[in-house]
This record gives structure tokens, C-alpha cells and sequence, in this order.
């Protein structure tokens, strides 16, 4: 056995890796003809903009402008669905790739939710723009708060589809499980209520849910004192730690099923 | 079954990281750093606590039914008021009274070596603006919106200073609901006190003028006044009537009876006094009839003001009567307690919390480089 390659070898070698399975996964998912990978974020816009017109709609009048509360709470839940979606599929449908050396078991996981976060980022990013231009959105207050709230709603969507991607190489209950949590999710995850229009004992649940805390920020961004934001960004990025925690973990025992199969 | 890289001993040397530098950097250090700190540095800090309600004993009448159950309790505790009494003290303006008179910054510099708490702290610059970031981090008011009690905690460095800021900020609330109070009477009350003293300078001007006109024309009461004259002139007929039938009598029987001319003469008299009494209820002039239209229009005019001064005074009175039920209380649930021990900073607490953060990223980061070290060119 050859000596020990050093760390910054193994990562570069690793980040080949990655970017390699970024492409291929864009590629087989969304084809080279028409639009392409351009549909990475035009199809989580096109959702978005559904649920906005469907909320303008339905919800009548809401103690706040529907445009921006619509974007910052559906591109979460997008982010968070379709990240977890392609996770739970990223070993069964990728065995033969295992093959190749440098491929890992996480690299697929990795490669996966680099593509989602970033397809997810764009079209919220654009999304703002878009609406900010149209005048249905004001211009944020604090951008800051927008991206650290952004982005940590996106390491802690990243824990949690590694835990469940992970997961559900220990057998298919897991994947039949995440279909209704996954619905079940949506009116709980902080999406389509604010903290503060809860009565104070939900409030104190609600607080509970990580995600709750990165919508608040966000939305703490958009709308600066006009709204009451409840949030904690270290019980946030706890929660962070812990999830990708669990995750790794996770993924390391199904890096030993998958190699033993 | 993790495989860990070998200790850098037993590898061919110089490779970057280690394990071991990394639970140092990960684990070690926070964990020396948070001893120290909790062990040496912190300060202890006195919390004390009160409760209050905000509430209105007599709410405004609910227009709907289900309002109506709702507010069937007996008193409706005003859940916008008690966030204005938050917004209060949560303000610069409240900051800025509490450092008049308690100097709260002098109170928030106590807190001896503890450099992360105590005033300025970790804050660049020692501003009023900076003083107030501190002060809403020391001070908090929630309130539950099911019992709509509103908690207010206050920490600080020395018992005595918690419960002065504490019982200081009651203080200053209650100043404003009352301050609410007023400001909504006064509003109330000026618009019916003004058309009252309006309606009443009216009725007075009216009465004025109906007593000078009767003064000017000599009349009492029309009515009764031309009613007396009437009555006058059927008596002055009555004996007119028996005169002439005497007269007539007197004629027939004996026409050269002397008394004929006394009776002519008192006939014509009977006559003259008539048309005279007559002339002074209707005929042109000094009559009564010519009095009465302006006698009329005065009393019309008269009644007219009172009753309108009446409704005005009925107005005043609703008016006060609603400025009383709009009435805010600032209700003392739980008065501040002066605290006897530190309940902050729970110093195990954040020492466990910071050791198993450490030991949870140094996993994280350990299963993450361990990742990257399987890729092999």
C-alpha cells in the first residue's frame, strides 16, 4: 500500500468527484435539449409563483404583504422537500457508480444537495428580484439577515436530507415513511404562519421547530421592525450541528451496507 | 466501526490535520476557555420579576354575538394596550428616564470582570445606542395572550438595582396608561362640554329676551291676560243686556218716567266701555291680538332652547359616563421581588452546553475530513 495521500490531494480529488456528479445528476435529471438545467430553478419558480397567486387569492387580508411572505416561505419548503426527495433516491439510483474508486456513498449525497440548495437558491434570488422589480415586494431591510437566515435553513435542510438519505439505504419503510412527514411538515415548518400571530403557548412549540427560526430571520430581513420576528439563530445553527451530525453518522453505516450488498 | 486516521506518531510525520490538533482546537480549548470564564470571570446577576394586567373593567358594548360570549368574562384584559405598555418599555424614551433617575448605565457597569456582560461588553462603542441594545437584552416583557398577563423581568448586577429598574418601569407604565386615560376623556369630554355651554348661553339669551319684552309691553301671561278682558266685556254685556231690557220695560209702561234717561244714560255708557274693552284685545295699536306674534315667537323660542339644552346635558352625561368605561387599569399581579440569589448565569448549564457543542462539531468535522481523506488519487 502506497503512503497516504495528503489532505489537500484527497480533497481536490474529492471535489472532482463532486463537481462531476453535480453535472451528471443535472444532466440526467433535466436532458440537454430545450431549457436544460435552466429547469433547476425555473420549475421551483413557476411552483412559487403558483402558491403566491394561490395565497393572494385565498388568504385575504394578512397582517402582512402576501408577495414576500410567499417566497420566503415556499422556497424553504421547496429547498427542504426536493433536497430530501432527491436524497432519499441517491444511492438506489447510483449503485453502479459505486464502483469508481474515488465515488463514496456521501459523495452522492453531497453532490445531490449541492444541486438542490443551489437550484433552490437561484430561484428564490431571482424570485426576489423579479417581485422586488414588479413592485409586489419591497425592497428587504437587512440583506444579512436574509442570508445568514438563508443559509442556514440550507446547512440544516442539507443535516436533514443526509439523515433521511442515509436512512433509507436501511430499508424501504423509510422512504414510504417521508411521503406523509413530508406533507405533514408544511403547516408546521414556519412556511405559512409567523411566530407571533400564534397564541403564546404554540408560540413556545413553534419555537421548538428548527426551521421556524431561519424563516423568522429571513422574514425579520424583509420587513425589518414592521413585524414581530421571534427567532434564535445558535438554536438554529445547534440544531445544525446536530442533524449533520446524525447525518454523517448515518452515512457512514450506509457506506458499510452498500459496500457489503 | 469508524476508522480514525493512525495518531501522528505512527504516520510518516507532517501531514495536516491531525485528529488530535483537531479535538484540541475543537474540544480542549472551549472547553479550558469556558471553565475559565465561568470559574473566574462571570458575574453573578439578580432577577426580579413582576406581573401586571392591563385591562379595561368596562369594555365597549360588542357588536356581534360571538363577540358578545367572548366577552362575557365580565372585563375584557385590552391586549393592544398592554402592547403599547411593551412598546414602552422596551423604548429609548423609557431608557432614557430610567437613566435620569436610577442611572442604570452606572448599574450595568458593575459587573467587575465578567468583560462579556457587563455594559459596554462586547459593544464597540459606549453610546446611548449601544446602552440601549444592552438594556433590551437585560430586560424583558412578555405577555401570555391567553391570560393576557404581561411578565416583566429585569436582571442586573445587584439585587437592589434589579428591583429599583423593575419597580421603576411599573411606576413609569402606569404614568402612561394614566397619561392613555386622560388623553382619551379630554377628547371625549371637550366636544359635549362645548355644545353644552353653547345650548346653554342659547336658553339664557332666549329667557332675556322674553323678559324684556313683557317688561316693555306690560304682559304677563297673553293667554290668561286676554282671557280675563273677555271675561270683563261678557260681564259689561250682561248688564248692557238687563239695562236695555229695564229700558225697554220702563218705555212701554210709563214713557215719561224720569228714570228713562238715567237708564238711556247708562245704556250708551254700558255701550262705550265695551267697544273700548274689545279695542284693547284686538283692534289696531296697544291691543293684546297686535302682542301676540312677537309674544309667541319670544316663548316658541324659549322652548325651543331649553329643550336643546336638555338633550346637551344628556349628551355630557353619556359622555362622561363613556370616558369612565374606557378606563384602563395598569393592574399589579406580582409585585417586584427583591431578588436574595443570583439565578443568572447558570454557570454548569453553560459550561455542559459548551462541552457537548465541542465534542458534537469535532465529530462533525472529524467524520467530514475523514470523508475527504477516502478519495485517493
Amino acid at each position: 500500500m502506497q503512503g497516504e495521500p495528503s489532505f489537500p490531494d484527497s480533497l481536490r480529488v474529492q471535489l472532482r468527484v463532486l463537481g462531476a456528479l453535480s453535472m451528471r445528476e443535472i444532466v440526467t435529471r433535466f436532458g440537454r435539449d430545450q431549457i436544460g438545467f435552466w429547469w433547476l430553478f425555473v420549475e421551483p419558480m413557476i411552483l412559487t409563483v403558483g402558491v403566491t397567486v394561490l395565497w393572494s387569492v385565498f388568504h385575504g387580508r394578512t397582517p402582512v404583504p402576501i408577495a414576500a411572505f410567499a417566497v420566503s416561505g415556499y422556497s424553504m419548503v421547496l429547498l427542504w422537500r426536493s433536497t430530501v426527495n432527491s436524497c432519499i433516491w441517491a444511492v438506489a439510483s447510483n449503485t453502479a457508480l459505486l464502483h469508481h474508486r474515488n465515488v463514496k456513498v456521501l459523495d452522492l449525497f453531497i453532490s445531490r444537495i449541492l444541486v438542490e440548495v443551489a437550484g433552490s437558491t437561484i430561484s428564490f434570488f431571482l424570485l426576489s428580484v423579479v417581485y422586488v422589480f414588479l413592485g409586489l415586494m419591497a425592497p428587504p431591510v437587512d440583506l444579512m439577515n436574509i442570508l445568514v437566515g438563508w443559509l442556514a435553513l440550507a446547512w440544516f435542510t442539507a443535516g436533514w436530507a443526509l439523515c433521511w438519505g442515509a436512512a433509507s439505504t436501511y430499508g424501504e419503510l423509510v422512504r414510504i415513511a417521508w411521503i406523509p412527514l413530508g406533507y405533514f411538515f408544511f403547516p408546521i415548518c414556519g412556511a405559512a404562519f409567523m411566530v407571533d400571530w400564534l397564541p403564546s403557548k404554540l408560540q413556545a412549540l413553534a419555537l421548538w421547530i428548527p426551521t421556524v427560526h431561519g424563516v423568522e430571520m429571513m422574514r425579520a430581513g424583509i420587513w425589518g421592525s414592521g413585524v414581530r420576528a421571534h427567532y434564535d439563530i445558535w438554536f438554529l445553527l445547534a440544531s445544525c450541528v446536530i442533524v449533520t451530525l446524525l447525518g454523517l453518522v448515518l452515512a457512514r453505516g450506509a457506506a458499510y451496507r452498500v459496500d457489503s450488498l | 466501526m469508524m476508522e480514525f486516521p493512525a495518531p501522528a506518531s505512527e504516520r510518516d510525520g507532517g501531514r495536516w490535520p491531525r485528529v488530535g490538533s483537531l479535538f484540541t482546537a475543537a474540544v480542549v480549548v472551549p472547553t479550558l476557555v469556558a471553565a475559565a470564564y465561568y470559574a473566574f470571570f462571570s458575574a453573578d446577576r439578580y432577577v426580579s420579576e413582576s406581573r401586571f394586567l392591563v385591562r379595561n373593567p368596562h369594555p365597549p358594548q360588542a357588536t356581534t354575538l360571538i363577540g358578545g360570549l367572548l366577552e362575557s368574562t365580565g372585563f375584557s384584559r385590552s391586549l393592544e394596550d398592554t402592547y403599547v405598555v411593551q412598546n414602552y418599555i422596551l423604548s429609548r424614551d423609557a431608557l432614557a428616564e430610567l437613566e435620569e433617575n436610577l442611572a442604570v448605565g452606572a448599574a450595568f457597569r458593575k459587573g467587575g470582570r465578567d468583560f462579556l456582560n457587563r455594559f459596554p461588553g462586547l459593544e464597540w462603542e459606549d453610546t446611548f445606542e449601544s446602552l440601549y441594545r444592552y438594556y433590551k437584552a437585560r430586560v424583558s416583557v412578555t405577555t401570555d395572550t391567553a391570560s393576557s398577563v404581561t411578565v416583566l423581568t429585569v436582571s442586573a448586577f445587584t439585587a437592589e438595582d434589579a428591583y429599583r429598574i423593575n419597580e421603576r418601569l411599573l411606576v413609569m407604565s402606569e404614568r402612561l396608561v394614566n397619561q392613555l386615560n386622560r388623553r382619551a376623556r379630554e377628547d371625549t369630554m371637550a366636544h359635549a362640554e362645548s355644545e353644552t355651554q353653547a345650548a346653554e348661553a342659547r336658553a339664557r339669551a332666549a329667557a332675556q329676551a322674553l323678559a324684556a319684552y313683557r317688561n316693555r309691553v306690560s304682559v304677563i301671561d297673553l293667554e290668561r291676560q286676554a282671557a280675563l278682558q273677555l271675561q270683563e266685556i261678557a260681564k259689561l254685556g250682561d248688564a248692557l243686556f238687563s239695562a236695555r231690557t229695564l229700558l225697554s220695560q220702563v218705555e212701554a209702561l210709563a214713557p215719561r218716567n224720569p228714570q228713562v234717561s238715567a237708564l238711556r244714560l247708562r245704556v250708551r255708557d254700558l255701550e262705550r266701555e265695551i267697544a273700548a274693552e274689545s279695542a284693547k284685545v284686538t283692534g289696531a295699536g296697544g291691543s293684546l291680538a297686535s302682542k301676540a306674534t312677537e309674544f309667541e315667537r319670544l316663548t316658541l323660542e324659549q322652548e325651543y332652547a331649553r329643550k336643546q339644552l336638555e338633550a346637551a346635558l344628556l349628551a355630557l352625561e353619556s359622555a362622561r359616563d363613556h370616558a369612565q368605561r374606557q378606563m384602563l387599569y395598569l393592574d399589579r399581579v406580582v409585585r417586584p421581588n427583591l431578588p436574595a440569589t443570583p439565578i443568572e448565569p447558570r454557570r454548569v448549564r453553560g459550561f455542559l452546553v459548551v462541552v457537548i457543542f465541542s465534542l458534537m462539531l469535532w465529530a462533525m468535522l472529524s467524520l467530514l475530513i475523514y470523508s475527504v481523506r477516502e478519495h485517493r488519487s
